[in-house]
């Protein structure tokens, strides 16, 4: 279990697809499962509220979420690949490493 | 076989999708999502909410308006699955749901049917929501496809890795009805595999898969809102491990968005079997993904256009279903339809009908009118609709029940002759084309009014004539508004409860949207503590609640009738009251086509009929009150002199100015003072032409001769819709139907501008001049939609009327009617002064007098015979705070009471109760000297109490059997030193009762007169009662005779002092919400006489801009819609002399408005106002308002000097307007949001069952600010 701030670069989906941890480049193989999870805007004062559209003014964008992604990758090649997951905070526009299984 | 080119399609349809209508789940309306659906290039939609079909029929005609088809259905819960509210299951154990299709008429037979059983079911077994079991969806199976979601038995058994049972459960289900495996992925941790596990599950068993959203949001913004209403609806906090983890994906996603969902769920299957041999090659994960995707996507199609629902066809739209003409008595079947033109048995019933009611009418208009409505009436095929309405008619009032008519249904002389108005149109000029035309379709409003203490046995022969199959209430739907919406988001949010009450009853009754801008706008908001920023994030959610519908009720009147077929076409759940309550709100009744009919409870018919009861009761006399000339001089001259509280919709400010101006002579006055008294004649400013006319200031003047026959009745001035028809008609030759349609068009939003085009080429054409044309379509779109119409005005008359016939030639019964159903405006305590007033006495609460209701009274004994001229009313039970009405049939049925003691054993009353009626004075009359001549008020250091009533300090229990004697301290002798007030009529009222009572009780010897227990005696008595510790009542009997019973020894007569006047008075506020033995007023006698107050029978006195100081308890205060827009607040104060009618305008609002609506007693500086020529009202245009008690306070430490000097320190200058986003109408009408809202706080009308002394720091005190 880990919570590292990590480099990583995205396709146009926003799929992982290379990361930078612990200077080492890692290559994503494959997405394992991806699932996403609303902060809890009730613990946080300063939360920017989304608001749906109304007459005459556009939607606010959703209070954004963390989006999890769990990642077959391995640090070049021949090396064994492991299970990561990675986690992007939409609105601070972060990536941390949560966990890592061999 | 393309499926490659079916997945890039962009057609993809919603099956499964909550909206607004399941209760705290959904956050859009039907019409929103339908919208946006179509916005999305969907072509079909499916409505599947949640435990009820309340949205189905918006649904269909929100998609029918968005140019989309309807698919219906219902996501149920399984029976035995609920953990319930409060229960303490864990997180894990989530309720089983599925989803039902309607496929076809049949299918939402079967879907009508099931939800009405799983309603019923949840009603027998007393738990939690509704339910089905998987036995009942069986029974209903026909036409219905089960979705089999992730909410499902076998979506849980996947999740939870149990193919076996997984399998075990789809092939239990298959046996059962027709399914198709959901498959939903919303991104949640665990979703996208269980999706594919599903989807090759079905895979396996042969059953279709299709993909759903599961939506309950437009857009992922929406989710916390969503989030609130979860916990709300589970009543825990967020973040509580109950709820279910949200993350904004259950949106109505659009095509591209599904078909991604699809392809992900694609690829996370496990290529094999079916997905390879279609592809003929060596599977590949992605290919095979591919194919499933197209698949699901596909099967998703298929369905969709199965349960495509034609509305006509399958949903009974645009039919009428009206009840079989064999339960009106009209043999034989249909002989044509509606809309033939040729008349059916129905048509001939319902002329033989007339034809006999007309028949001792020898008048050729009268022949003429009928024929022209019948033949309206054959043309839409309502016959059996009148007939109908006036066989339910006939049966309330068969039952004895007062049924009266309201609405536009007065304007037709069928109606009339049926029997179900009272008024004649012809008479009064009323058309029939407003009520019922034949260019509209669509069924007639004909709305009943009943006793409202009767409404629901109205109901009931309803219900007994026409059958459970055939009738239902119409539904209504509560609604998130600022109070509701801030409650449950501050609980969701966990604050403290005490915290979230005083949040939310700081709003007025405003719409949730309009929080925040009320927060900015509101004076008695700004200054108060919930503008912190803190609570921003609250009020912003709380604002997305709004509107949304939180609890379904049963409508206050709507009762559906239909055929036998009514249960096949909405479903029906039991009400609170034990009613069958239909799914059909108001306006989806109008859409499904089944009769809706408006059964009103109106208090004032109440009121009237227990009137006549006393009446007949106390005089033997049998007033027939719809047989009372409707001419009557003294009546008029009553209402004429303004003296109209009680009275029927004449009693407000407004009201009883407006009358005093119009001095009305006839029934056809009364008909035009209502439809004057209205926004649209107000804001029009009709009032004041009529006036001068009227009173032969003006001559009338008329746009032009051709409408002067329509306008002659209110001098050239446009009063009522009829008089606009008519206008319309003359000027363009339309006819009167179409008129009505171009009256209604000018209410909506760009009415006006579309029919003006119209309007002036046709009258042009006709040959009127352009001047004229002009004018004409001034006043047309002027009226626009507002206005009033005739019918209506003229069905209200005639309970106004006899309301005011009443009150001047039997006041007493009146008064007693009016007080026992309250149906007017004030609290009771205004009605209470104005029979003073009239001269009438009003007597207290006591056990052996009083009623279930109030009673009129012979004041005087000795003559207890001749009643007719009797001039007292009783106070009656049910006033008692805490009393049931079970307490009060058993206190009737025993009496009359010997003693406490006896009353006690018979009469079955709870302790509480019973030291009520104690303090409340009601033993009085057993216990003569307990009142004696109320002792001079005390100049003590507080005249007020200052704290709750008192109640006695009871002695430490001494179970010293016989021997016991009470050891607390003597009571006070006479209590503090005082000065002498005058004597009043409540005193004078008080010897009297004491004087009869005495008479009454038997009493003989004075020595034991001398010895008479206080009140508070009476009090230490019942507890002692209470705990058991006395002899039984037989022996207590036995050796002490009647008015002593055994209880003197124990608690001895004089042990404890008496209450005090003020005592007496605040004991009457707290336990019946108002003064009986005194006005609260007389309180401040000293202070009132120090600042030259003015009494309200003295301001007619007073010359125009006169500035005065008025005093008095508030009784009303209202923000109605004025003319310029601003926010006027109205209140009116009870000075004991009367009643003072006060304005606060806009300018002095900031200082005012807190203190205004935080005071019960106020002291009030402004301005003598009077309106207008003629006869007029005098009224008080506020500058400045004081809490009273607070001045007092200030008189009691630094005497007059430092109350003079409190009240200059208040300015007389005007500030500032505040600013509000008024709505401005095209005809330059403004309207604040904030008209018709009320005040902060609680109502007035049961506000003051408190005391008058405010606590130490409340606003009211003038040196702050």
């Amino acid at each position: 279990m880990y919570g590292e701030p990590v480099e990583v670069q995205t396709n146009a989906d926003g799929r992982p697809v290379r990361f930078a941890w612990r200077g080492r480049l890692y290559a994503v193989h494959a997405v394992i499962e991806h699932w996403v999870v609303n902060r809890e805007w009730w613990r946080d004062p300063d939360a920017v509220l989304p608001r749906p559209a109304g007459p005459g003014r556009p939607p606010v964008p959703g209070q954004p979420e963390m989006l999890h992604w769990r990642v077959e990758a391995a640090a070049g090649q021949g090396m064994p690949p492991g299970s990561y997951e990675l986690r992007r905070d939409v609105s601070a526009g972060t990536w941390t490493l949560r966990r890592v299984a061999d | 076989m393309g499926h490659g080119r079916e997945v890039t399609a962009s057609q993809f349809t919603h099956l499964h999708v909550a909206s607004s209508y399941s209760l705290r789940y959904g956050t859009a309306t039907p019409a929103a999502i339908a919208a946006r659906a179509a916005e999305l290039g969907m072509s079909a939609l499916a409505l599947t909410d949640r435990d009820g079909l309340y949205g189905a029929f918006k649904h269909a005609e929100a998609c029918d308006s968005a140019g989309i088809k309807p698919l219906l259905g219902a996501d149920l819960a399984l029976a035995g699955t609920s953990p319930g509210p409060g229960s303490r299951k864990r997180s894990g154990q989530r309720e089983r749901r599925v989803t039902l299709l309607v496929t076809g008429r049949t299918g939402w037979a079967s879907l009508c049917r099931l939800v009405s059983a799983a309603h019923a079911a949840h009603i027998a077994s007393g738990d939690g929501d509704p339910a089905v079991t998987r036995e009942q969806i069986a029974a209903h199976a026909a036409g219905l496809v089960v979705l089999l979601g992730p909410d499902s038995d076998v979506g849980h058994a996947v999740a939870a890795r149990r193919p076996d049972l997984a399998r075990e459960a789809l092939r239990r289900w298959h046996a059962y009805c027709e399914i198709a495996v959901e498959i939903v992925d919303h991104l949640e941790p665990g979703s996208t595999f269980r999706a594919a596990r599903m989807t090759e599950l079905a895979d396996d068993e042969h059953v279709p898969a299709v993909l759903t959203n599961a939506v309950r949001y437009l857009d992922p913004a929406d989710s916390m809102a969503a989030q609130v209403l979860d916990a709300a609806r589970h009543l825990v906090p967020l973040g509580s491990p109950r709820l279910s983890p949200h993350n904004g994906l259950a949106y109505l996603a659009g095509p591209a968005g599904m078909i991604a969902t699809a392809r992900r769920v694609g690829a996370a299957t496990s290529a094999r079997g079916a997905a390879a041999a279609t592809f003929g090659t060596v599977a590949s994960a992605r290919g095979g993904g591919r194919d499933i995707a197209a698949r699901l996507l596909a099967a998703t199609a298929e369905l969709a256009r199965r349960c495509e629902l034609d509305p006509a066809r399958d949903l009974g739209i645009g039919s009428h279903h009206l009840p079989e003409a064999s339960l009106l008595g009209v043999a034989g079947p249909r002989t044509a339809g509606p809309g033939t033109g040729w008349p059916g048995r129905e048509q001939a019933a319902l002329r033989a009908r007339c034809e006999r009611a007309l028949a001792d009418r020898n008048c050729r208009c009268a022949r003429e009118r009928l024929d022209h409505e019948l033949d309206i009436i054959a043309r839409t095929g309502m016959a059996s609709y009148f007939l109908v309405v006036a066989d339910v008619a006939d049966r309330i009032r068969e039952r004895g029940i007062r049924c009266a008519i309201r609405g536009s249904g007065a304007g037709s002389f069928v109606n009339h002759l049926l029997g179900i108005s009272a008024i004649d149109p012809l008479e009064h000029g009323l058309l029939m084309e407003r009520f019922l035309s034949p260019v509209r379709a669509t069924l007639p409003d004909i709305d009943l009014d009943v006793e409202s203490a009767r409404r629901l046995e109205a109901y009931q022969v309803i219900f007994d004539a026409y059958g459970l199959e055939r009738t239902a209430c119409v539904s209504m739907m509560e609604t998130y508004r600022a109070r509701s919406a801030i409650r449950d988001v501050a609980a969701a949010m966990s604050l403290p409860p005490d915290e979230i009450g005083a949040i939310a009853k700081a709003f007025p009754h405003i719409r949730a949207k309009h929080i925040t801008t009320a927060l900015a706008e509101l004076p008695e908001l700004k200054d108060s503590r919930v503008t912190a920023p803190q609570l921003d994030l609250l009020f912003r959610i709380a604002e997305q609640l709004d509107g949304l519908p939180r609890h379904v009720a049963m409508h206050p009147c709507g009762i559906l009738l239909s055929n036998r077929t009514l249960l096949d076409r909405t479903a029906a759940q039991r009400s609170a009251e034990g009613f069958p309550l239909s799914h059909l709100d108001k306006d989806d009744a109008e859409i499904a086509g089944v009769i809706k009919l408006d059964v009103l409870g109106v208090r004032m018919q109440s009121a009237m009929a227990l009137t006549l009861t006393e009446i007949k009761r106390t005089t033997g006399e049998n007033v027939d009150l719809d047989a009372v000339p409707r001419d009557d001089k003294p009546t008029y001259a009553m209402i004429g002199e303004s003296r109209t509280l009680g009275c029927f919709q004449i009693e407000s400010p407004g009201q009883r100015e407006l009358v005093k101006k119009l001095a009305p002579r006839d029934v056809a006055d009364l008909i035009v003072d209502i439809s004057l008294f209205r926004p649209g004649p107000v804001n029009s400013d009709m009032v004041t032409p009529f006036l001068r006319a009227r009173h032969g200031l003006d001559a009338p003047r008329y746009p032009h001769e051709a409408l002067r026959e329509a306008l002659r009745e209110t001098g050239g001035v446009v009063v009522f819709h009829e008089q606009v028809l008519r206008v319309i008609d003359a000027m363009t030759g339309c006819g009167l139907p179409d008129a009505d349609l171009v009256r209604r068009a000018l209410s909506a939003p760009d009415g006006p501008e579309r029919t003006a085009v119209w309007f002036r080429a046709q009258a042009l054409a006709r040959g009127y001049d352009p001047v004229t044309v002009e004018r004409v379509w001034e006043v047309v779109a002027a009226f626009g939609g507002f206005g009033f119409c005739k019918a209506h005005a003229a069905a209200f008359a005639i309970p106004v009327y006899q309301s005011a016939w009443l009150k001047r030639h039997y006041p007493a019964a009146f008064y007693a009617g009016v007080l026992t159903h309250d149906p007017g405006m004030y609290p009771k305590r205004v009605i209470i002064q104005d029979a003073r007033l009239a001269g009438i006495e009003v007597l207290p609460a006591d056990v052996n007098f009083s009623a279930g209701e109030w009673r009129v009274e012979n004041p005087d004994l000795s003559s207890r015979t001749d009643l007719h001229d009797s001039q007292a009313i009783r106070v009656s039970l049910r006033e008692v705070k805490g009393i049931s009405d079970a307490e009060v049939a058993r206190i009737v049925a025993g009496q009359p009471y010997t003693s406490l003691r006896d009353f006690w054993d018979r009469a079955g009353v709870s302790r509480p109760v019973t030291e009520n009626l104690v303090l409340a004075g009601a033993f009085d009359s057993l216990y003569p000297d307990s009142a004696p001549a109320p002792p001079p008020l005390p100049t003590g250091p507080s005249p007020c109490p200052t704290g709750p009533v008192p109640h006695p300090t009871e002695p430490a229990p001494r179970p010293t059997g016989h021997a016991f004697r009470p050891t607390w301290p003597a009571p006070h002798p006479t209590g503090p030193a005082s000065h002498p007030v005058e004597a009043d009529i409540y005193e004078i009222s008080v010897a009297r009762e004491r004087r009869r009572a005495a008479g009454e009780a038997g009493v003989t010897g004075k020595n034991r007169r001398q010895a008479q227990p206080t009140r508070r005696d009476l009090l230490a008595r019942v507890g002692m009662l209470d705990r058991g510790k006395t002899r039984s009542a037989a022996l207590a009997l036995d050796i002490f005779g009647a008015a002593d019973d055994g209880m003197a020894d124990l608690v001895p007569a004089g042990q404890l002092r008496d209450l005090d006047p003020a005592e007496r008075v605040a004991a009457e506020l707290d336990i019946l919400g108002f003064d009986v033995s005194r006005h609260v007023l007389d309180f401040y006698t000293g202070l009132l006489a120090g600042l030259d107050v003015v009494r309200s029978d003295r301001l007619d006195g007073c010359r125009v801009g006169d500035t005065v100081l008025v005093a008095g308890v508030k009784v009303a205060t209202q923000t109605p819609a004025v003319r310029s827009g601003q926010r006027v607040i109205f209140a009116t104060l009870d000075d004991a002399a009367g009643l003072v009618d006060l304005a606060f305008f806009e300018s002095v609002q900031d200082r005012c408005a807190a203190r205004l609506f935080g005071s019960w007693l106020l002291l009030v500086r402004g301005k003598i106002r009077r309106a207008g020529e003629g006869p007029t009202a005098t009224s008080v245009n506020a500058t400045a308002c004081w809490d009273l008690s607070a001045l007092e306070d200030i008189r009691l430490t630094g005497g007059m000097a430092a109350v003079r000097e409190a009240l200059a320190r208040e300015p007389s200058v005007p500030n500032t307007p505040i600013r509000t986003g008024k709505h401005i109408f095209s005809n330059g009408f403004a309207l604040s949001p904030y008209a018709e809202t009320g005040g902060p706080g609680g109502s007035l009308k049961d506000a003051p069952r408190t005391l008058w002394h405010v606590s130490p720091g409340s606003s009211g005190n003038p040196g702050a600010g």
